[in-house]
């Protein structure tokens, strides 16, 4: 650990400083700033959120904003992707797969939160549902940072257009609406472990290996 | 569309109702799940439903009475629920309850120097409260053109809307607003007015105030015409108002004309006075009528000299204090424009523009206490 450290400063230093933009912020010190920015969003979001979901649940009323509330998950609520994950499925996971499960989730998330219903609720409500959009629009792009700083690819194709299953009544819209909160509300808690295990795997190991590559 | 079935059917589902009616709805369960009407129960907002309520229509239908139903609890409807007896969720209807909306009343409009329109109104009643009611702003120019519908909403208030440009001028404009809900709608009387009769402005910029030599009672307050003025060949007249600092009467001089200066007297001595301007465009492309009148323009504060010798007839709120502290602060600041560089701003005015901001803030946190 520090020694490496020690070896790549000083093969820097000595040279001489033209070698240092192979190292710019495009490359892997940044990915990891790059990776606790994401962390810090999302820690950021999932405050937002609590906000937010508080308001919602009391703009659907009571059972919705009820502690216990535990409504059943009807099939068409499924297509709303889950955070839930075997905990050694978890732990196996690939950086790129880990990052790219991130990435698809909240895209589709994102989705389905700006479809919820945008002419009733007041405009309080209205408002907050933007301003978390905007920040949640900040969380994916800030993903697709660390994919890319980290030379994974983006996953392809566009996410689910959430038009395709409509819930047939108001009371299964707001069923479905709860579980979209909840899920994102999983999601976030998740994502904080996933970006925490991201942080610690990612940097000086792999910088001093780029020096090697380079003959120093 | 998911092909498992829904455990359960409640009919009607989602309806709408005036306040005051009532209902009969029922539960049907799927024949997959195996429960009995038995087995069933209602809620309504997380309430449990008595079961004197109930009525067993079949093997597998339960129906509940619910008699002379409110207002709805939120405007997304009451949640009404057919549990089993475990309390598992099989099926919901949201009750929309409420009144339909009546004409929106008091259509007031102000433009900004006839560039824009802004309309705010009031709904007809309280009670449009339990369901969600929509507001369209409708113009039309009067003796020709089409509908048109604005579409900047709550830029004035929660009942408001703005319409930002292609607006005609000396035709007049029909305008009404109207609501709806899911128990009907309702228009608003029109309103006909001409663009150029509703004009406000922007405050006028520039205020300042200062002493008139020596002279103890009184100030002298100068201002620019707001600059939108210019084209539009008005004429401007303005309307000062001022207060003594302690105080929040405000004094209001009227006939101040269109001139851009004016000499306020009967002052107090050694009083620092807060000061406003506002603007009222008139005699707009030659037309008689004024305008509305402009926002006022922020506080500007200036003190009155006083003459030293009157030591004996001073403030009995601690004016001695006053004096001397502004004496010596005149004096620092003269001593810190000779010694120190980059701070020729500050200055006795300075200073009370300082304690106008103080108590505005005084005034703010003084509010924010009393609030329940």
């Amino acid at each position: 650990g520090d020694s490496w450290g020690i070896f790549a400063f000083l093969c820097a230093a000595l040279c001489n400083l033209p070698a240092l933009p192979a190292l710019n912020c495009t490359e892997e010190p940044g990915a990891g700033r790059c990776i606790q920015q994401t962390y810090d969003l999302t820690r950021y979001l999932e405050h937002q959120l609590r906000t937010l979901a508080g308001t919602y649940l009391n703009y659907l009323g009571p059972p919705f904003n009820e502690p216990d509330f535990n409504p059943p998950r009807l099939a068409r609520a499924e297509r709303v992707p889950s955070a839930t994950v075997d905990l050694d499925l978890w732990r196996g996971l690939t950086d790129n797969a880990r990052l790219a499960a991130n990435y698809r989730a909240y895209s589709r998330l994102l989705c389905y939160l700006r479809a919820l219903d945008g002419t009733a609720g007041t405009a309080e409500l209205r408002h907050r549902l933007g301003h978390f959009c905007s920040s949640l629009q900040g969380l994916v792009l800030s993903i697709a940072g660390v994919m890319s700083s980290l030379g994974y690819p983006l996953p392809a194709g566009p996410p689910v257009p959430p038009g395709t299953s409509v819930a047939s009544n108001d009371f299964l819209k707001k069923m479905d609406d709860f579980w979209l909160l909840k899920e994102l509300q999983t999601w976030l808690w998740r994502s904080a472990k996933d970006f925490n295990r991201l942080k610690k795997k990612v940097p000086p190991a792999v910088v001093t290996l780029r020096l090697e590559a380079r003959g120093f | 569309v998911s092909l498992a079935a829904d455990p359960a059917v409640i009919s009607p589902q989602d309806p709408t109702l005036l306040i005051g009616s009532s209902l009969v709805a029922t539960c049907t369960v799927s024949p997959d799940f195996h429960l009995k009407a038995e087995d069933l129960y209602w809620t309504l907002n997380g309430r449990r439903l008595p079961a004197a309520s109930y009525t067993t229509l079949g093997p597998t239908t339960l129906s509940v009475a619910l008699a002379r139903l409110n207002g709805s609890k939120q405007q997304s409807g009451d949640n009404l629920v057919c549990h089993s007896r475990d309390g598992g969720i099989l099926a919901g209807s949201c009750l929309y309850v409420g009144l339909p909306p009546e004409k929106p009343v008091n259509i007031t409009c102000w433009s900004k120097n006839m560039k824009d329109l802004t309309c705010k109104w009031a709904p007809g009643t309280e009670g449009e409260t339990f369901l969600h009611t929509n507001y369209t702003l409708k113009y039309k120019l009067r003796w020709y053109g089409r509908d048109n519908t604005c579409q900047e909403y709550h830029t004035a208030g929660h009942y408001s809307c703005h319409i930002p440009k292609d607006l005609a001028l000396f035709t007049p404009y029909e305008i009404w607003v109207e609501a709806s809900n899911r128990l009907g709608v309702a228009v608003s009387d029109v309103v006909m007015l001409d663009i150029l009769d509703v004009v406000t402005t922007d405050p006028p910029s520039d205020v300042h105030v200062s002493r008139v030599g020596d002279l103890e009672d009184q100030l002298s307050v100068r201002w620019s015409s707001p600059p939108a003025l210019k084209d539009f060949l008005f004429q401007a007249k303005y309307q000062i108002q001022y207060r003594v600092e302690d105080s929040s009467e405000w004094k209001v001089v009227d006939n101040v004309g269109n001139q851009t200066s004016c000499r306020l007297a009967g002052l107090r001595p050694g009083t620092v006075y807060f000061v406003q301007v506002r603007c009222n465009p008139f005699g707009i492309y030659g037309s008689k009528k004024s305008g509305i009148w402009s926002d006022w323009s922020n506080p500007t504060a200036a003190s009155t000299p006083r003459s030293e010798r009157a030591a004996g007839g001073c403030d009995p709120k601690g004016g001695e204090q006053n004096t001397t502290l502004r004496r010596e602060l005149k004096q620092f600041f003269g001593w810190v424009k000779k010694h120190a560089y980059g701070c020729s701003n500050l200055g006795i005015k300075l200073y009370d523009q300082w304690r106008v901001w103080l108590q505005k803030s005084h005034k703010t946190r003084n509010q924010v206490g009393k609030e329940p």
